[in-house]
């Protein structure tokens, strides 16, 4: 292809090219300014990463156990303690944008509403990772196992799980924007997210016993499979929620 | 005329399947008499998925069209389904405490069951505190799509890792006519139900509209 065949190639695609740039400074966009206003406002994280620390305590008082034992429950504790310290993160997730018309201004970004939902979801699943990174330490910690031998597995969990909640929790928040029902809403999240917790508590449990087999393979197939339909159905269904 | 027709058909339907349960089936050898909860067992939780998924579908059709008529479609599955996949839960626990000795066991199909349970209270509960009606239907179409996507995963569960539950126990034939006549017996009667409720909603809806017009 001639040089000039190219430039003329590239000027055609200009238009494609420029609208996915545009939503890709949108979605970063979001992404930072969720972010920066968590940071100097420390609303919600903190508040949610107590709240995990609190039930984390609670759960492992009852934990007088032998090790085999607490191997086989601190999977479900550990997954138990993020989401339901989750639940807050997502009450209060759209529940900023109410102030001052923010959702307005939101809805005005030329970016879509995929795009909207993509940064508030990437948002929310840095905030279960960040949670995910404090909890798990501190369940071994107070189980007096070693974390150092699963390390990598329970890396590999934590990425997997955290999408498909946070983009339930994400569309559930978008919901009850205005509405106050978000005490309710937390209701459905929890129960849409049981299938997640249970595949991430199963990998949990033979991640601890040493049996990274086919069954365990199995298990994590099945989270990836829910982040993909989760992320998807809230890319598609987003624009729904937001429309008022 | 024609409605007293199918109510009395979906009368005899619903009289055939108790009796083919109670009487043509034979008793089986080791449950004895407990075993018959399964031909009502299948059938309301055949309805609770049947039903879900025409939430799901109602969901998705309303808010192509934005006709409130899919919206009362979807109150009715949901309202029926739920009372379905309670008595599914109820049937099946009562069934597993003969046939493996516990009220309740994590068996995923038991288990997805549960979650389904506790997604259509959620959907009810949540639509129930909304006023605006489109916003309502609105809330409750995602909802019930996240929650249809929820229904593969009970055949998934149940394929993947085979638990306790049964997935085609043996059955002679007349145990096979006595199913039958029940899942589509107790199907009858609870479309009919769905029907009823569907059509409340449709008059409710028209008593609403012609009282607004009145006072506007």
């Amino acid at each position: 292809m001639t040089r000039v065949a190219k430039i003329s190639a590239c000027w055609r695609e200009w238009p494609e090219r420029r609208e996915s740039l545009r939503r890709m400074a949108g979605f970063w966009w979001i992404v930072h300014k969720d972010l920066v206003s968590e940071f100097r406002s420390r609303r919600v994280w903190p508040a949610m990463l107590l709240l995990g620390i609190v039930v984390a305590l609670l759960f492992s008082i009852q934990m007088n156990l032998l090790p085999e034992q607490k191997r086989q429950i601190l999977g479900g504790l550990l997954w138990l303690s993020v989401f339901f310290a989750g639940t807050s993160l997502f009450d209060r997730s759209f529940a900023l944008e109410r102030e001052d018309g923010c959702q307005g201004a939101l809805q005005l970004l030329p970016v879509g509403p995929g795009t909207v939902f993509l940064a508030k979801l990437t948002v929310n699943a840095l905030a279960l990772l960040a949670l995910e990174g404090l909890l798990i330490p501190l369940f071994f910690i107070l189980s007096d196992l070693s974390l150092g031998a699963h390390a990598g597995p329970l890396l590999l969990i934590a990425v997997l799980a955290s999408p498909a909640p946070a983009a339930v929790g994400t569309l559930v928040s978008g919901l009850a924007v205005g509405q106050g029902r978000g005490g309710l809403l937390v209701l459905v999240v929890l129960p849409l997210a049981v299938p997640v917790l249970l595949a991430a508590a199963e990998c949990t449990r033979l991640a601890l016993e040493s049996r990274l087999d086919e069954v365990w393979w199995r298990w994590l197939q099945l989270l990836g499979a829910f982040a993909v339909i989760f992320v998807a159905a809230g890319v598609l269904l987003f624009e729904y929620v937001i429309e008022d | 005329m024609r409605r007293v027709i199918g109510e009395v058909c979906v009368a005899v339907l619903l009289v055939a399947a108790i009796l083919a349960a109670s009487f043509l089936a034979p008793t089986e050898s080791t449950m004895g008499h407990a075993q018959r909860l399964v031909y009502i067992h299948v059938p309301v939780a055949w309805f609770d998925l049947l039903a879900f998924l025409a939430m799901g579908v109602c969901g998705i059709v309303y808010l192509a069209r934005r006709d409130l008529k899919w919206d009362h479609g979807f109150q009715a599955a949901a309202e029926v389904g739920w009372l379905c996949c309670g008595l599914t839960l109820v049937t099946g626990s009562l069934w597993a405490h003969e046939a493996w000795g516990t009220w309740w066991e994590w068996d995923p199909r038991l288990t997805t069951t549960f979650i389904l349970w506790a997604i259509y209270s959620g959907v009810l509960l949540v639509r129930s505190g909304i006023e605006d009606p489109h916003h309502r239907a609105r809330v409750g179409a995602v909802l019930a799509i996240l929650g249809a996507l929820d229904v593969p995963l009970v055949i998934v569960a149940t394929r993947w890792f085979r638990g306790m539950h049964p997935v085609a126990p043996e059955m002679t034939p007349s145990m096979r006519v006595a199913l039958l006549t029940g899942v589509v017996g107790f199907t009858v009667f609870f479309l009919f139900l769905a029907r009823g409720r569907y059509e409340q909603l449709e008059s409710e809806n028209g008593v609403l509209e012609l009282r607004r017009q009145m006072e506007g």
